[in-house]
């Protein structure tokens, strides 16, 4: 029987579930806009003025501006995590079955893609396909933020193509596969039927530890100046309150929090995930 | 087979170091606009004309990578393109490439000589509070990123204690402590990520080797714990965690572009930045390249020099 979860486990749990609701229902809850700005409360420290997490110097409200920002910042890391893992599982698992020409030159494309430090990918792509012929032109956000997600889902690829890439190798040896196989089944209906059902809950574990490492990297990329501008993402709000950390750095901790509670979440639960599959080989 | 396994992995390393540069350089043609008007904005037609000859993007993609390889092999990483004039993007690595190499190995120190004593500790307390305690907090420390632990750095340390200061570089020649003083807190917010990581590693390979019967057999001689610990259990349980302190060499160099940037460090993940910013592609092609290569030459020296140290790895990393 699986052990109960630990009360971190459910603490993580809880903490993830408000984030979500935060991004979904965030624009129904009677808070102002994260956009209204609230002249008479510039820096405004926590708890005055009716402002729960008071003000930053622009006069955005950060309480407004962290359940906004909770929906971009896990839009983007679900997105992101979804697409790339749909892509990267699907190259990796037909890969390490049909093994062959098609395997390496798979897995060379992974290697490629993994030799350059995942930020520096991001970055560069982002620089690339966000080019204005005028320098002063501003990109429009739609566009930033589309590429800033093309760019992430290619760096995601690969994390996750190769985790699938490994399981299925390891799955696909085994007597049931063979025993298909043999039965004349079609390779579609095994990797289906038998392949996919035992490599998916690694690559769960795994999706959540990759959710982290989006969220961090678009804040990183927010921070560089190249992420989601306006302060409508948790790293844009970082990104933002990094300007004036001297007098205000309330508007600097709520966001670090709130993106580093999730992304603790996030490890927590992968890790928990993962202790499970361990657990389960382990009984075979 | 050993002579064979070298060959994979060259034969391997070199398509990935080609994949990685032709990549790079097909960054620059998936450009919307064409490159010539963006390092020349005030440019003349004809000015712009001879930069496309000179950079050779008038030769179709094969051959701009055919001749960009050709610069790049003797060293000649191409130039950034200012108003005024150019500068060669070697001239700034040379001053960069040392100020990130510095970063890097003072970094790996910090979080090793941490990282260490706290995994066998806790891997000696196993299930016991010490443990708990480590344990956790290490995995707290491992999701939080490096820049957040930067800003609250510069916040506590450089602005309200004001001990330290919060921005630039100061080679060895500026003085001993000088140079220190502005390494301090770039090393501390890049290192507290990696001693999680590494201490973490560490515990889970010494548990393992703790329950090996020579450990028994060392307990019974009556040595005692910490020489057991430090003599028998530790050298072998630390391959993992070398192999992953090297193989993040070449990650952290390019890696640190946040940090870099946070303290005004301007190295190596500095000049990437800058590079985008000013939309310098050229020079973003050849650092990418360099690092990518970076990366790769070290993935495949640790491998080989883990292949010698314990034959049992030999095989593992060609096939997952």
């Amino acid at each position: 029987m699986p052990k109960k979860f630990t009360i971190p486990t459910y603490l993580a749990f809880g903490w993830l579930t408000l984030a979500g609701l935060m991004a979904i229902f965030g624009s129904f809850l009677p808070v102002d806009s994260y956009q209204t700005i609230h002249g008479d409360f510039l820096d405004a420290p926590p708890l005055t003025g009716g402002h729960l997490f008071g003000v930053d110097s622009n006069g955005y409200d950060i309480f407004s501006g962290i359940i906004n920002g909770a929906r971009l910042s896990l839009f983007v890391a679900i997105f992101t995590v979804g697409i790339g893992g749909f892509i990267g599982s699907f190259l990796g698992v037909t890969g390490a079955y049909f093994r062959g020409r098609y395997d390496s030159v798979v897995s060379t494309g992974f290697n490629v893609v993994l030799s350059v430090p995942n930020l520096v990918l991001a970055l560069a792509l982002v620089a690339v396909l966000a080019t204005n012929v005028d320098v002063n032109e501003a990109v429009a956000p739609w566009r930033r933020l589309t590429t800033l997600m093309i760019s992430l889902t290619i760096v995601i690829i690969p994390i996750l193509g190769r985790i699938a890439r490994a399981a299925t190798l390891a799955w696909s040896g085994r007597e049931f596969v063979t025993a298909a196989r043999s039965m004349g089944m079609r390779d579609r209906h095994i990797i289906w039927r038998h392949i996919v059902p035992n490599v998916l809950p690694a690559l769960i574990a795994v999706g959540f530890l990759a959710v982290g490492v989006v969220i961090i990297a678009e804040a990183s990329l927010s921070l560089l100046g190249v992420g989601i501008p306006d302060g409508a993402s948790w790293g844009g709000m970082i990104a933002r309150g990094r300007n004036d950390l001297e007098y205000n750095p309330h508007a600097l901790y709520f966001p670090i929090v709130a993106l580093a509670l999730t992304v603790i979440c996030t490890n927590h639960v992968g890790d928990v995930m993962r202790g499970r599959l361990d657990r389960r080989e382990a009984r075979l | 087979m050993r002579a064979n396994f070298y060959i994979q992995r060259l034969v391997q390393l070199i398509i990935v170091v080609f994949c990685v540069t032709f990549g790079c350089s097909l960054l620059l043609q998936a450009i919307p606009v064409s490159p010539a008007e963006i390092l020349l904005p005030v440019g003349s037609p004809e000015e712009r004309e001879a930069l496309t000859k000179q950079i050779g993007l008038d030769r179709g993609p094969i051959g701009y990578y055919v001749k960009w390889l050709g610069e790049f092999v003797r060293g000649d990483f191409g130039d950034i393109y200012y108003s005024g004039g150019t500068e060669a993007v070697s001239s700034r690595l040379a001053v960069a490439f040392p100020r990130s190499l510095w970063l890097m190995i003072y970094t790996q120190i910090v979080a090793l000589s941490v990282a260490i004593p706290l995994g066998i500790w806790s891997a000696y307390r196993v299930g016991r509070r010490a443990d708990k305690i480590i344990s956790n907090f290490l995995f707290t420390l491992s999701s939080v990123p490096g820049f957040a632990i930067a800003l609250l750095l510069v916040l506590l340390i450089g602005v309200r204690l004001q001990w330290l200061p919060t921005l630039d570089y100061q080679p060895y020649s500026a003085g001993v402590w000088e140079h220190f003083k502005h390494m301090i807190m770039p090393v501390l917010s890049l290192s507290l990520g990696l001693i999680a990581s590494y201490a973490r590693l560490l515990r889970a390979d010494m548990i393992a080797t703790l329950r090996e019967d020579y450990i028994t057999m060392a307990a019974s001689k009556g040595l005692t714990d910490r020489r057991i610990l430090w003599r028998h259990a530790f050298r072998p349980s630390s391959l993992t965690l070398f192999t992953s302190a090297a193989l993040n060499m070449g990650g952290l160099i390019g890696g640190a572009i946040v940090i870099e940037t946070i303290f005004a460090t301007y190295g190596v993940g500095f000049e990437i930045f800058a590079a985008i910013s000013g939309r310098q592609y050229i020079a973003l092609q050849s650092i990418v390249a360099l690092i990518s290569i970076f990366y790769v030459l070290f993935n495949v020296a640790i491998d080989i020099a883990a292949g010698y140290v314990d034959p049992r790895t030999r095989n593992r990393r060609i096939n997952a």
